[in-house]
């Protein structure tokens, strides 16, 4: 019997993670169309759960729970979507820059990315500069994101951004920075391409930025 | 003869959340937690001294037996005393049922108080803050409701206290970014204290740091703790835990995380130079499931904040709670009525340093307008707190009596020597509709901006007693730390 795709959204929207991976792998190995299994299930899942989450039928554990659920898809599907040329979301590095140790934020941003589909790099807390810029290069991806609590740690943010330009890695990433002592004017300042208020709407202004 | 046997008085208000057992429950909670899993301690001497010690070091990772802290609070003092800087005043007594309440550390942004929009904090509202703080009656110490933005980078905090000394007697709860600048504001009330032993015998500020929930003493906060308490100067190590992200989402759960972070500051402190003042407590709220901010308005502050004081009374610690903060951006309704329950939860659990009295925003602004409402609603919570006082004289049956059925009160002794323990407000209106309309409808926003404006225009703060050598000293020290960073950069 095929996968019903249909099912598979609505494991999704109850954060079934285990089950969605495995009905992911399943839909794989009938054969499904791997942009079919994308687009009507996971992604149709998601979509459910980002239009709950602004009606406030759905609260964020809800919605990262989701989100791992699509991760999880994902991580099956990634490999067939890139043989088969699919267009997909692509890969977020994130982490906390030198000197703050504040982690929760962070987690947060990245979760939700994975739950549109990204790739998400977590590099952690505490990192030096280089190791943003080592992480571009070995990732490539299609956008950075950089984290402060502290207004001094907030600086940090502009060196990696100058770090990247140096190294010549700047033109071939989308930096997106927040937490919450950031502003949108700081994040102009230091050229930073997207500003993220919060966890949600960093996802929203992220996409319109990488699709336009 | 009044003499009573086997009698009970309540001289204040009782409000009891936590029984005894469920106080026992959560304190196991944390000594399991403690023993079993500990903290991550990022600083090497703090680890060594506390591997010295009987506590169980594992690379980065600090586990604290039953009977470590159990000698910690042990040696905790019972009682300190806080002075102005002259050494005139004794300002605070950090003891149980003493309740101070006071602005908070650190938000980026400033409600202007000429504009009223929200701007980065600047130089020059640290003095604003201490004076409007310094002439309020029910503000019991003072903080500087933000980080300043246009100074030397690192250096706000040093500059902030520099300033705000000079313009309150009120102690300070002052915060550093680092051990060399919390070093600097230790210079600064020595020197405003009039030398080192006159500091030592009264010290004239607080200092507060943060470790990182869950479980986490990084290097700057520990570093600051220990620095505090080698020498013996009173201290607040608390982190801000945000319920269901750092901690769990259940209250209990919560407040054994919170407490058993801040027990790593209080064991050390107590290691390095007992009896030395540590406070603990911390901004105890919640997430906001459905938009990720960190709430300051949430009832769930209020319950967590007076369980928390319950379980510190109940193991000898002062509590560092939160009151007086909203989550809306402006002046309005929400921030009276946040603001209120918060003050009047953490004056009846008998919270003893009570900060965030002027925050906004969730936080991310500080706005002295809403910390002069909370000093009037602090007044009207203080009065209920206080009780009901029974007494011959209070009863005022001999009274009661002599006026008998349908006379009047207003002409008696009674009554002109107890009309003046009644509440009175400076803010709230009690006009009649006429007088309102007369005097142009003023709203309690009005009245707010007006009676801040006031305090800012024609406040005579103690800036002009401050000694001419003092000032001259603590530019020196602001001089210094600019050449170390200069240095260091």
């Amino acid at each position: 019997m095929a996968v019903d795709l249909g099912q598979m959204a609505e494991l999704l929207i109850a954060g079934k993670v285990d089950d969605v991976e495995k009905m992911t792998e399943q839909a794989i190995d009938d054969g499904m169309d791997p942009s079919d299994i994308l687009q009507k299930g996971l992604i149709a899942g998601m979509d459910v759960v980002g239009q709950r989450f602004k009606a406030c039928d759905m609260f964020i554990p809800e919605v990262l729970r989701s989100a791992k659920a699509m991760g999880a898809g994902m991580k099956q599907l990634r490999p067939k979507l890139v043989a088969s040329g699919a267009k997909m979301a692509g890969t977020m590095v994130i982490g906390t820059v030198k000197g703050d140790l504040h982690d929760i934020g962070k987690n947060l941003v990245g979760m939700m990315f994975e739950g549109a589909g990204f790739q998400v790099v977590n590099l952690g807390i505490d990192l030096d500069t280089q190791v943003f810029v080592d992480a571009v290069k070995e990732h490539k991806p299609e956008l950075l994101g950089m984290s402060a609590l502290l207004t001094t740690t907030m600086p940090k943010m502009g060196e990696v951004i100058n770090a990247l330009k140096e190294a010549g890695v700047r033109d071939q990433v989308k930096v997106m920075v927040g937490g919450a002592p950031v502003t949108e004017e700081f994040a102009k300042e230091i050229g930073a391409d997207i500003y993220g208020a919060n966890a949600a709407s960093s996802v929203d202004k992220a996409k319109e930025v990488l699709e336009a | 003869m009044t003499f009573r046997t086997n009698y009970t008085v309540n001289k204040t208000t009782r409000f009891r959340l936590l029984s005894e057992d469920q106080k026992a429950r959560i304190y196991r909670g944390v000594i399991k937690t403690l023993n079993d899993t500990g903290a991550n301690v990022f600083h090497d001497e703090v680890r060594e001294i506390l591997g010295k010690n009987g506590c169980k070091v594992d690379g980065k990772r600090v586990r604290i037996p039953p009977e470590v802290v159990r000698d910690a609070l042990a040696s905790l003092p019972p009682t300190t005393t806080l002075y102005s800087w002259d050494g005139n005043e004794e300002m605070c007594y950090v003891e149980p049922g003493r309740s101070y309440f006071g602005p908070g550390p650190t938000p980026p942004n400033f409600n202007d108080p000429d504009t009223l929009e929200r701007r980065p904090y600047i130089r020059k509202d640290a003095t604003t803050v201490a004076r409007v703080c310094d002439a309020l009656p029910n503000i019991g110490y003072v903080q500087s409701l933000g980080s300043i933005s246009d100074v030397t980078n690192g250096l706000a905090d040093v500059y902030e206290f520099a300033d705000m000394i000079q313009n309150t007697r009120k102690i300070i709860m002052n915060w550093a970014f680092s051990e060399e600048n919390v070093a600097d504001e230790h210079r600064i009330g020595i020197v405003m204290a009039g030398g080192e032993e006159a500091f030592k015998q009264r010290p004239n500020f607080i200092h507060y740091s943060e470790p990182i929930s869950p479980l986490t003493s990084d290097v700057d906060a520990i570093g600051k703790c220990l620095y505090c308490a080698k020498h013996r100067i009173p201290q607040v190590y608390t982190p801000c835990c945000i319920g269901g992200a750092t901690v769990p989402a259940t209250h209990a759960g919560q407040i054994i995380v919170a407490m058993s972070e801040s027990m790593v500051g209080v064991v050390l402190s107590q290691i390095v130079n007992p009896g030395t003042c540590i406070i603990i407590g911390g901004v105890q709220s919640i997430l906001d499931m459905r938009r990720t901010i960190y709430s300051y308005g949430a009832p769930e502050l209020g319950i967590m904040s007076a369980a928390f004081t319950e379980m510190l009374n109940y193991v000898g610690l002062p509590m560092y709670s939160t009151s007086g903060c909203t989550d809306t951006k402006k002046m309005e309704l929400q921030s009276g009525i946040e603001a209120a329950f918060s003050i009047h939860m953490a004056m009846l659990s008998g919270a003893n340093f009570v900060h965030d009295n002027g925050y906004t925003e969730s936080g991310i602004t500080g706005d002295i307008f809403q910390t002069v409402m909370d000093d009037e609603i602090i007044g009207m919570s203080r009065l209920i707190a206080g009780g009901v006082e029974v007494n011959e004289e209070t009863l005022a049956v001999e009274e009661i009596c002599n006026i008998g059925p349908g006379g009047h009160y207003l002409y008696e002794d009674h009554t002109m020597k107890w009309f003046r323990h009644h509440w009175q407000p400076t803010l709230m209106d009690r006009n009649s509709y006429e007088d309102w309309d007369a005097q142009g409808r003023l709203t309690m926003k009005d009245r707010i901006v007006k009676k801040t404006r006031d305090i800012i225009e024609n406040y005579e703060g103690p800036a002009s007693r401050v000694p001419e050598d003092a000032k001259k000293d603590i530019q020196k020290i602001l001089d210094k730390a600019e050449e170390r960073v200069r240095s260091q950069s």
